[in-house]
């Protein structure tokens, strides 16, 4: 019946399992659900050139995961019924963007060129698309305006910016956001210089998780002793009886016998030696040298 | 032959230049000279040997001077002191320490009197009071947050905070935190004389009721989704803290427990130790910074004992007779386990001969492990 109760428990465990699992493959396939378009250049006159020297529009993503994505496997379109037009190769380590970095893919509609040219241009390009490696999970598209400017890129104002307009300043494979920022602790200085809001904050949430430990435990430790003294509470026939055992059953010697072995592995006696060596003589008033039954063999009896 | 006697003469000349006599400086002898005295504190005065005996002769590995570029020392690239150093720049040591740690640790104390979780919390004032004295002294505030840390009593805190908010400071905090851990038994019982009066003293608590095992198993679920839930980025060390007193709560996983309290803790001592104390090079480590980080050290170890000591007063406004807490435990509420619990013993001891305070100080001081990871988590999540 106990075995039943657990096999059926570990077939729960595992149907459960199997769902999470199922679930976050389809939602995080690579970890490609991080990755964001981030810029885009349709009109380049005199901007960046790729690694042919070539003047051409380009796409920027950005992998806002903070781990390292591999882009493999993965699809760029600018055509959302045609969502597998261009297949990131796999097996690629270029395609592996770091934690919070970029890549740029040149749109020049020369394929052979390498795996980061495209198969097609932005000249009439409406949308720009990636599709994870299923070809059919859309992970981020953004809507072209209608006209560009030479050189003038598109793109997110601020990494984690879902909004998207003309940027001031093209920076491929870069944070699109240049501005003099303030550190998380500057700006907490800025209002605070002297630590006091920071002491009365920090001190407030280092008793808030303590007292809250300590209200369960208040009340954990009063749940546990009224259970162990309803538990401990015996039959007044049953008094008599175990105080007679257990006075029978614990003689002193055992007593100091648990006393002793506790002692002993407390003080861990044994596990460290002293590291001393004695050398103590053997005292023989004959030499083997000297005694012929030292060389013989016995004799069989 | 005259070429010859040139050549071997200017090779012997550019030999010496590579030794150690040629690239001292008198900073380098002054370090030298702090290694061997935490080494005499160590072996002489049994101050923390384990602690002292790895940082002292780590300061002598750091401070053999050589001529840079042979990967030699701990801050070149790809240097074997280098890639030791890792785990403390990276963070990775500190909770490794952590998992040891509460494999070691009995919370019992603390589940048998929970109000003594509360002292834990007091006694981190110690850390925003270095925190505030050292933005006044103008320091960054990463690096006032790095230098209050000391104010925890907990070395590996404070190297985790260390290197994730001010790394160059690193060797400088951490010795001073380990330091001034060492001398607990020197900084403390002034302070906790000061505040309290003859009676207080010879306050006698309850005797701690037995815990179940249950009990314990319990604590070190709760209070690991508990604390990190408020604190998520305390995660790596408290997360840590209480897995490893789970492997030793749960009573299945003796030899996970074993390991971890035993040669895995022992080997990160080890590695931290020495690296902590290789990288006090005197090039990087003997500036005025490091001067005033050693003095905001000892004034944070004063403010945290009379936070604790002075809570405890407080608390016991509120208490009945009977229930009353001897304030000279209130100094165990820095994590400084069991040091600060040692002294509570002692001081409480030379005025009542028969009245035993350390398994009452057991209970603040593990709180107090629990507390300055807390505050650590606390200040990561502020200023990083």
């Amino acid at each position: 019946m106990i075995m039943r109760r657990e096999i059926k428990h570990f077939l729960y465990g595992i149907a459960v399992l199997l769902l999470i699992v199922a679930g976050t493959s389809v939602a995080k396939a690579q970890n490609a659900s991080d990755l964001k378009l981030n810029e885009i250049l349709v009109l380049n006159d005199s901007n960046s050139v790729d690694d042919f020297g070539m003047h051409t529009a380009w796409i920027e993503i950005f992998n806002s995961a903070y781990n390292t994505v591999d882009m493999g496997g993965c699809y760029l379109t600018d055509d959302l019924s045609n969502p597998t037009k261009y297949w990131i190769p796999t097996g690629d380590p270029a395609t592996k963007i770091p934690s919070r970095n970029y890549m740029v893919f040149w749109a020049d509609n020369h394929p052979t060129r390498g795996i980061f040219h495209l198969n097609f241009d932005l000249k009439n390009a409406k949308t720009i698309a990636i599709f994870n490696a299923d070809g059919k999970t859309l992970v981020d598209k953004v809507d072209l305006p209608s006209e560009h400017k030479p050189d003038i890129t598109y793109g997110r104002p601020t990494n984690e910016s879902t909004e998207w307009v003309h940027l001031e300043k093209s920076t491929p494979g870069a944070n699109n956001d240049y501005t003099k920022k303030k550190s998380a602790g500057e700006s907490f200085v800025e209002f605070d210089p002297y630590g006091i809001g920071m002491t009365m904050i920090a001190m407030f949430v280092v008793f808030m998780s303590l007292a809250i430990l300590f209200v369960i435990y208040k009340n954990m430790g009063r749940f546990f002793i009224r259970r162990g003294a309803a538990a401990n509470k015996p039959v007044q026939s049953e008094v008599k009886v175990s105080a007679k055992h257990s006075a029978e059953e614990m003689s002193g010697e055992v007593n100091a016998a648990i006393a002793m072995a506790l002692y002993l592995y407390q003080s861990e006696l044994h596990d460290e030696e002293n590291t001393v060596l004695t050398i103590q003589k053997v005292s023989r008033n004959y030499s083997p040298w000297s005694s012929k039954i030292y060389t013989l063999r016995k004799s069989p009896r | 032959m005259g070429n010859f006697f040139n050549f071997v003469i200017e090779h012997l000349a550019q030999f010496l230049q590579f030794t150690a006599f040629a690239n001292m400086t008198i900073g380098h002898v002054i370090m030298i000279c702090i290694g061997l005295y935490f080494i005499y504190l160590a072996i002489a005065k049994e101050f923390e040997p384990m602690l002292l005996i790895p940082i002292g002769f780590g300061i002598l590995v750091g401070n053999v001077a050589f001529a840079p570029g042979y990967q030699i020392g701990v801050y070149e690239s790809g240097s074997v002191l280098n890639y030791l150093y890792f785990g403390v720049l990276q963070g990775i040591y500190p909770p490794l320490i952590f998992l040891g740690i509460g494999a070691m640790t009995d919370f019992s104390a603390l589940i048998s009197n929970p109000k003594l979780i509360l002292i834990g919390a007091a006694a981190q004032l110690g850390i925003f009071g270095a925190y505030c004295l050292a933005l006044a002294l103008g320091f960054s505030p990463t690096e006032a947050g790095a230098i209050g840390i000391i104010g925890g009593a907990d070395g590996p805190t404070a190297i985790f905070l260390a290197s994730k908010l001010a790394p160059d400071l690193l060797g400088a905090i951490a010795i001073a935190a380990y330091s001034y851990m060492a001398l607990v038994p020197v900084i403390q019982p002034p302070v906790m004389r000061l505040l309290t009066t003859p009676k207080e003293r010879l306050i006698r608590m309850k005797p701690p009721r037995v815990v179940s095992k249950t009990e314990k198993v319990i604590f070190a679920i709760a209070g690991m989704l508990l604390t990190t839930f408020i604190v998520p980025s305390g995660l790596p060390l408290l997360g840590m803290l209480f897995f490893g007193n789970l492997l030793k709560e749960s009573g299945v996983t003796k030899r996970l427990a074993d390991t971890a309290k035993g040669p895995m803790i022992d080997i990160v001592t080890i590695l931290i130790g020495l690296t902590v104390g290789a990288s006090t090079q005197a090039t990087t480590f003997l500036t005025m910074k490091s001067v005033g980080i050693f003095a905001l050290g000892a004034a944070s170890f004063v403010v945290a004992t009379f936070g604790g000591v002075m809570f405890v007063k407080i608390l016991n406004l509120f208490l009945k007779e009977g229930n009353k807490i001897n304030p000279l435990i209130g100094n165990a509420g820095v994590s400084a386990v069991p040091d600060s619990a040692r002294v509570s013993q002692v001081v409480g001891l030379e005025y009542d001969k028969t009245n035993h305070l350390l398994m009452h100080a057991m209970g603040p001081n593990v709180a107090g492990v629990i507390g300055s990871a807390v505050a650590a988590g606390i200040l990561l999540s502020f200023l990083a």
